[in-house]
């Protein structure tokens, strides 16, 4: 809480935010159950159109990940053989198998990242305005004033690890870059993705709001590195997943 | 300053536990968090000031919920040998049982592996508590 704003002004805030958010009920009645099953971190909130991935060790992870799927896949009248990715076309190409047994082949995905904006933008509906203000004056207590700034004007900001020189570029709702100096100019190692408990699929939306998840990546990196390595996903530059 | 752990959260926004030592149910409540949350796989980095008095970050290997010290490894060259490691284990246990495990420990013994370890108490330090991670 602000020290020069009076806790009424706040409540009376948080409730005029509550009132006009249609997902303010269903994220407080998660967090109460959060705290009576011993659930830390709280509990990601499924949504309808956009599939949750939770981490498999989470309690009711199958479940949870079930709300929002169809029960039953539609029959896809091939199978796959083969995929990989071109990186001179930037998409995937895929190998199928039909009924009858004859072969077919395509490509698969955009070049561009406009669907994992769309559905980044689908995600900001499990978030809250308030648990986003808190993140953000918990960030302000982590991060020198420029960087904090750097922050808040543009989504991002960059720190160098003092263990292995690598400068690592944090983002608000993409993945992390990592890069390493040479000569006068950057080189891009890849771009970090991972969030805590959750993620909704096929989008840069995690189940924390976005500046926890950036926190989340910053003391990672800061308590122990290579941990933030094993655990992220290392997408190269040029797939659309790593936001560039 | 009272040592405080924010847990980042779902649904709530960061969640704060502090280790006041006035407010003893409170004191407890956040041990026995703590050390429920380091049960559950979440990291938790503890702002550790180093020998050169700069403050860093590290992660927590483990807490005594007794004491309400986190226990992280030791990067100071000069202070972390490996008996330091062996004397906390033995802090742990009743006496009767340290005395046999001492005696039974011949001079030859092979020191353990990895970093040796040091205990930070709670009440003086913050630190930010991180769930596994799904990925990306």
């Amino acid at each position: 809480m602000l020290s020069h704003v009076p806790q009424a002004v706040e409540a009376y805030g948080i409730a005029l935010l509550n009132r006009l958010d249609g997902m303010a009920g269903l994220r407080e009645g998660l967090r109460r159950i959060a705290a009576d099953r011993g659930d830390w971190a709280g509990i990601p909130m499924p949504m309808s159109d956009t599939p949750l991935v939770i981490e498999p060790s989470y309690p009711k992870a199958a479940e949870l990940m079930a709300i929002g799927r169809n029960a039953e896949p539609e029959e896809p009248g091939w199978t796959k053989v083969n995929e990989w990715y071109s990186r001179r076309r930037r998409q995937s190409v895929l190998i199928g198998r039909d009924l009858a047994g004859k072969l077919h082949w395509g490509y698969s995905g955009a070049v561009h990242h406009g669907g994992l904006e769309l559905a980044t933008l689908g995600a900001s509906d499990a978030w809250g305005i308030e648990q986003e203000a808190r993140a953000v004056r918990l960030l302000g207590t982590l991060v020198r004033h420029r960087q904090f700034k750097q922050y808040l004007l543009t989504g991002m900001f960059i720190e160098r690890s003092p263990r292995s020189g690598v400068h690592y570029l944090f983002r608000k709702l993409r993945p992390t870059l990592a890069l390493r100096e040479s000569r006068d100019d950057m080189r891009i190692l890849c771009a970090l993705c991972l969030h805590p408990i959750a993620y909704y699929a096929g989008s840069w939306g995690g189940g924390m709001c976005p500046t926890d998840d950036v926190i989340a990546h910053l003391m990672l990196m800061r308590g122990d590195e290579p941990m933030f390595w094993r655990r992220a996903n290392q997408h190269p530059p040029y797939r659309s997943e790593a936001g560039l | 300053m009272t040592g405080s752990v924010g847990i980042l959260n779902v649904g709530a926004g960061d969640t704060k536990l502090s280790f006041d030592p006035n407010n003893l149910a409170e004191r407890i409540r956040a041990c026995r968090i703590v050390r429920d949350m380091l049960r559950r796989g979440y990291a938790l980095l503890v702002e550790v000031t180093q020998p050169d008095g700069t403050k860093a970050y590290q992660r927590a290997l483990d807490f005594r919920e007794d004491t309400a010290e986190y226990i992280i490894a030791d990067f100071d060259p000069g202070a972390g040998e490996p008996q330091t490691f062996i004397n906390e284990h033995e802090h742990e246990e009743t006496g009767e049982a340290a005395t046999d495990r001492a005696a039974a420990a011949s001079p030859k013994t092979k020191p353990p592996r990895g970093r040796p370890r040091k205990a930070i108490p709670a009440e003086g330090v913050r630190a930010v508590a991180v769930a596994r991670t799904a990925g990306g």
